[in-house]
């Protein structure tokens, strides 16, 4: 298991590499000068040409390409992400900042997703082709068609502005995670409750399944102790991903609930053409991203010991 | 005895009840913390009005340090930090005599040195200062004479000082030397009425009652430190949420009420309603006469005579938002009255215009080229409407030139894309907004010497008559008499059609009654806090 741990750590040099080129070429690519866009979204109107020159000299952009990359890349290997040309303070800083708050909403939206998929799932597998199986899977299905913009706002509309349960918008306590968390899981919800359904039925059409039976155990035992487990192989990887992809999509339930998360920043980041904090930031969740998929994959041998890696 | 105790606890707790409710009326308290919502774009970058280029910025400085002179709501100069200021004929020298006993915050006493180190610090190449730099401008020398007074001398007529001065937050010299050009924003002294408590981004800024402070502000009604104890202002990222927000009880104040939800607030008697026009541009489109087919003048005066905008005013915002009949919009000072007589609605003329330009009507429903130079025959008439927002009005508008055979294509642009295709002069019908009670602003747009990358002079319009009225607003220091040159440049630009303005967007404020106090600034983008109470 060693072996493959360090082997997986060290596939992810040439994947991080691609991504930091991807993301400096792409960023240079796009149209928009920053040090002009900063001038131009001002309020005092047409600057001088030399100091749009000499703006772009305190930025560092008159620098050739390769140089500007060169830079990011032996000052990343250092932990050093550069500073952000708006807000002119570490890159590291603002992702310090920003960070928590996006994990906390990606595993709240997470421990929502579970919460009621997992329930979902099991009970449409329990009783499949009946009543409640079609009525989870079709909840299942609405869950997952739902537009987040759309069920982030008819949450505030029902929780925040007329019963006033819960605040609208802000970073906040508790209270202002609950209505974002659930408006990221019920989407996530549904997809964990359609692949819970049909990994629970695989699991249950097995021998040792009717074995259990047999031995006279009640139905409530053989679905969580002998099923469950086995079931949740496939899940934990399902949910693993799922977390990926809450961290990095977390932008649109940001800005309705207007939580000062990462996906905001980089967002307004990638309009002002703030290349080191882009940059610095979507390489910070590639390295995320990758390093929870290594442990959902060291996840799945403890789940499974038919599993060896390395061997 | 069960029923028996838990009457008496019933009783007891009735009592207490009545006591606390009866302690909370009887006092006449006063809520102690303002909640202002505003827009998630008003948040700035950095905190630092001498680097960050954004109004939003210098407003929220006017709460921490006062500037030397304001500007109120009636478009007057009124002294703040500085009592008198003098301009000499030239427009090159002004002199400004200073407030005595201010004190910042820090207990740095506030005097003639330190606005010399305030201006020095905007105009070090190291501030690298995005905006504040160009608008105090070239100074040459900057000389005291004693504590209280101090001239600034340039090499070129300045005329627009005040304008830069009303936006420039003075700050401690002393904090300035203790924390980094970087870290400064986080640690803000100043002379005004609050301080700064925490600043979470992209969540709010919280600021605390300054006792010391003096009322060192024209806009002040009394000396001394303001009614509230805290102010906090919260940015919110999403319309629907921010036009309803006064509604759940969470803030005192939205500011930049989306046009939406106006209705919620302007005739209900729950709240107080403010609607205030920002003087400038208006959201106005600028024409590109490089190219077909707005090369040719008639198809310019056409576009501008086949659109009614009252109509579209009445139906987008139901009449909200102000009048731009001209390349400045109606309220403002320099606005010329003649503008909106200049192309009344005639769809008429603007079919005969376009028919006589070469572009056809073959009954297909848009023109068709026949005869026009640069296009080939049988090329239909389309133009672009490049646009970052209120895509509406280019909606309503491609109605109004259907019917005389245009077809209006209207493209949505982020920032960066507008200026590429501005920096490629690769457009037709480009959005622009400058927003100032400056008449300044009409040599920044259509000054042909600005035609070029960071400038703002997009048309291709060259004429030297124009660029050397435009020109004098830099020099000409009399209102009235910038006023008069300024409108001369309007007449051309509206005789030549460089422009199409559409309407100018005001700003909406919603309160709850309980706030007094609550001043609008003259341009609509800025309001004042010294007066601000918030009654039980």
């Amino acid at each position: 298991m060693g072996r493959y741990v360090i082997g997986r750590i060290l596939q992810l040099i040439p994947v991080l590499f691609l991504i930091s080129l991807i993301v400096f070429a792409v960023m240079h690519l796009l149209p928009g000068d920053p040090a002009l866009l900063m001038l131009m979204g001002a309020e005092g109107g047409a600057v001088p040409p030399e100091r749009l020159v000499e703006l772009r000299e305190q930025m560092g952009l008159n620098d050739p390409l390769w140089m500007q990359y060169f830079r990011f890349l032996t000052n990343a290997l250092q932990g050093d992400l550069g500073a952000s040309l708006r807000f002119r303070v570490p890159v590291t800083d603002l992702i310090a900042s920003r960070f928590p708050s996006t994990a906390t909403l990606a595993l709240a939206g997470l421990a929502v997703a579970v919460a009621i998929g997992m329930p979902l799932g099991m009970a449409a597998a329990a009783h499949k082709s009946g009543w409640v199986d079609t009525l989870c899977m079709t909840l299942s299905y609405i869950g997952s068609s739902m537009p987040v913009y759309w069920l982030g706002l008819l949450l505030i509309l029902l929780f925040s502005f007329n019963l006033r349960w819960f605040p609208s918008a802000g970073g906040g306590d508790f209270r202002a995670l609950v209505l974002p968390a659930i408006t990221l899981g019920l989407l996530s919800a549904g997809v964990l409750a359609r692949l819970i359904r049909s990994s629970m039925l695989e699991v249950l059409a097995e021998d040792y399944m009717r074995t259990a039976h047999a031995k006279g155990l009640s139905s409530r035992i053989v679905l969580w102790r002998h099923g469950l487990k086995n079931a949740m192989i496939p899940v934990v990887t399902m949910i693993g991903l799922q977390f990926g992809a809450l961290l990095a999509g977390t932008v649109v339930t940001e800005t309705v609930f207007s939580r000062p998360c990462l996906g905001r920043l980089i967002v307004t980041s990638i309009l002002a053409k703030d290349y080191p904090l882009v940059q610095g930031a979507v390489l910070f969740l590639a390295v995320v991203y990758v390093t929870v998929n290594l442990l959902i994959d060291i996840l799945y041998a403890w789940l499974d010991p038919r599993i060896r890696y390395g061997h | 005895m069960l029923r028996r105790t838990s009457s008496v606890r019933r009783r007891l707790f009735t009592y207490a009840a009545s006591l606390a409710i009866a302690a909370g009326l009887g006092t006449g308290a006063v809520a102690q913390d303002l909640v202002i919502a505003m827009p998630a774009s008003n948040e700035p970058a950095s905190l630092d009005g001498h680097i960050d280029p954004y109004q939003s910025t210098w407003l929220l400085n006017s709460f921490i340090a006062d500037p030397l002179v304001v500007l109120n709501p009636e478009g007057n100069y009124l002294p703040a930090l500085a009592t008198e200021w003098e301009n000499s004929d030239d427009g090159m020298t002004w002199t400004l005599t200073l407030r005595e006993g201010v004190t910042f915050q820090d207990g740095t006493p506030f005097n003639a040195e330190a606005v010399k180190i305030n201006l020095e610090r905007i105009l070090a190449p190291e501030t690298a200062s995005a905006q504040l730099a160009s608008d105090v401008g070239p100074i040459a020398e900057i000389t005291l004479d004693g504590d209280y007074k101090l001239t600034l001398r340039y090499d070129t007529p300045w005329v627009t000082l005040l304008d830069a001065l009303r936006r420039t937050p003075i700050w401690s010299p002393t904090a300035l030397a203790k924390f980094s050009l970087d870290d400064y924003d986080k640690h803000l002294v100043g002379t005004g009425p609050f301080t700064l408590t925490e600043w979470v981004q992209n969540d709010h800024i919280t600021m605390t009652r300054w006792d010391g402070y003096g009322g060192w502000n024209g806009m002040a009604a009394d000396p001394g430190p303001v009614d509230v104890e805290s102010l906090t202002v919260r940015f919110i990222g999403e319309d629907a949420v921010l036009g309803q927000f006064l509604q759940t009880g969470e803030v005192d104040i939205v500011f930049g009420v989306p046009p939406l939800f106006v209705d919620l607030y302007s005739d209900n008697p729950d709240y107080k309603f403010i609607s205030k026009g920002q003087a400038g541009t208006g959201l106005q489109m600028i024409m590109n006469i490089r190219n077909p087919p707005l090369n040719d003048i008639r198809v310019r005066r056409a576009l501008l005579l086949g659109r009614d905008m009252a109509a579209v005013n009445d139906i987008l915002y139901d009449g909200l938002y102000t009048a731009s009949d001209g390349p400045l919009n109606n309220i403002h000072p320099c606005y010329w009255e003649g503008a909106a007589s200049v192309y009344p609605k005639d769809p008429d003329k603007a079919r005969a215009l376009l028919e006589e330009a070469g572009w056809v009507d073959d009954g297909s429903g848009v023109r068709k080229a026949s005869g026009v130079e640069g296009v080939e025959d049988g090329t239909p008439l389309t133009v672009r409407y490049s646009i970052l927002h209120h895509k509406e009005i280019g909606e309503v508008l491609q109605a109004h030139y259907r019917d005389i055979g245009l077809d209006l294509q209207i493209e949505v642009i982020p920032g960066p894309v507008q200026l590429d295709m501005v920096q490629r002069r690769d457009f037709e019908l480009m959005y622009e907004r400058q927003r100032s009670p400056s008449p300044l602003i009409l040599d920044q747009i259509w000054n042909s010497k600005w035609d070029q990358p960071g400038g703002w002079a997009w048309t291709g319009y060259v004429d030297p008559e124009l660029d050397a009225l435009v020109e004098q607003l830099r020099s000409i220091g009399d209102d009235e008499a910038r006023c008069e040159v300024a409108i001369e440049a309007q007449k051309i630009i509206m005789d030549q059609a460089l422009m199409l303005p559409t309407l100018s967007q005001p700003i909406f404020v919603a309160m709850a009654n309980n706030v007094e106090g609550f001043q609008i600034g003259a341009e609509g983008n800025w309001f004042f806090l010294q007066n601000i109470s918030i009654s039980e």
